[in-house]
């Protein structure tokens, strides 16, 4: 008797051992993951702006108050490195987001996955975080340097993680810095 | 009757992943082992300069910064990918000549102790401080 049910438990323990051992796995380092990418000069210069201005106060009055005006929260400002640390969280649900969640649904489908939800219709929710450095041109007097870097958590209605990228694509880049120069302009003729 | 090895999955499953945790405050490397392969000493730029590179540095490796203190010479930074990577450079003036940076990470909850890892982050750091020295930031 005892001998019949040991015999089919031997699978069942092998099966469960392993899924024990992917459980406690640990991710392992990933090579590249602190290797300066080739194009870094190129995102760098995507990010930045090399921007005149009467002072550093009105420089950095006009950078917080655009980030207002994008309905981001000032998390933490070190005004002795020019370093101001903005977020937001908003719907994800415009249309380039839709186009893109989309694309995910049909990527999950025709990988054969099982748990598509339908995310193009789901509500889902961005987190942004935002960094900008705001420091003196070490080139020119009255010229200052801003640099923006943007990232984002997509959540869906479930809020689990979608998507974790960083910002690349120049056009939200270039929105900012728009939106800067007209902040600086409206600082400087308030002044 | 009930076989004891109809107990056995059972109790593997409600073992888990540890049985008791220990509280890990130490972390898993020696203090010398981990400060020589996370600290470089620079004489090229002060206390500042370096800050701002560093910065710079996190930001070309696609970072976000959370925060930066200029006086204690602090940066934390957090980047989101396919993993959650965060990041803590400090950098402190050590005499009149030398300015000695020491970054760590971690990767969710796993710390970063692989020697190359910090070599990448320091090559990336020396190209920023060229950079900022020749103004071009």
């Amino acid at each position: 008797m005892r001998r019949k049910m040991g015999k089919p438990i031997v699978p069942v323990l092998g099966a469960m051992l392993a899924g024990l051992l992917a459980g406690c796995a640990t991710d392992a380092v990933p090579k590249d993951a602190l290797r300066l990418p080739e194009s870094s000069l190129e995102v760098r210069s995507l990010q930045t702006r090399k921007l005149a201005a009467p002072s550093e106060t009105a420089i950095l009055t006009a950078t917080i108050a655009v980030l207002q005006d994008m309905e981001f929260n000032i998390d933490r400002v070190e005004k002795p490195l020019g370093v101001i640390s903005a977020s937001k969280t908003s719907d994800a649900d415009d249309q380039g987001e839709k186009t893109g969640l989309f694309f995910l649904d049909l990527l999950c489908a025709a990988g054969g996955g099982s748990d598509c939800d339908n995310m193009s219709t789901a509500k889902d929710k961005q987190r942004l975080f935002l960094t900008m450095v705001v420091l003196p041109s070490l080139e020119r007097s009255g010229e200052y340097s801003v640099r923006v870097t943007i990232q984002r958590i997509i959540y869906d209605k479930e809020d689990r993680v979608r998507i974790r990228e960083r910002i690349k694509a120049p056009e939200i880049y270039q929105k900012v810095f728009a939106n800067l120069r007209q902040s600086l302009a409206i600082e400087v003729n308030q002044s | 009757m009930i076989s004891k090895f109809h107990l056995l999955p059972g109790l593997l499953l409600f073992a888990g992943c540890a049985t008791t945790t220990p509280v890990d405050i130490e972390g898993s490397s020696t203090q010398l082992e981990s400060r020589q392969i996370q600290t470089r000493q620079y004489d090229t730029l002060d206390k500042a300069l370096t800050m701002r590179s560093a910065v710079a540095t996190l930001q070309d490796l696609g970072f976000t910064i959370d925060q930066a203190d200029a006086e204690l010479g602090v940066i934390t930074a957090t980047r989101y990918d396919q993993y959650t990577m965060r990041m803590t450079v400090t950098v402190v003036q050590r005499g009149n000549e030398r300015v000695s940076v020491r970054a760590n990470a971690r990767i969710g909850e796993n710390p970063v102790t692989d020697a190359e890892t910090y070599q990448d982050f320091f090559v990336a750091l020396d190209k920023a401080m060229f950079l900022t020295l020749q103004h071009i930031d």
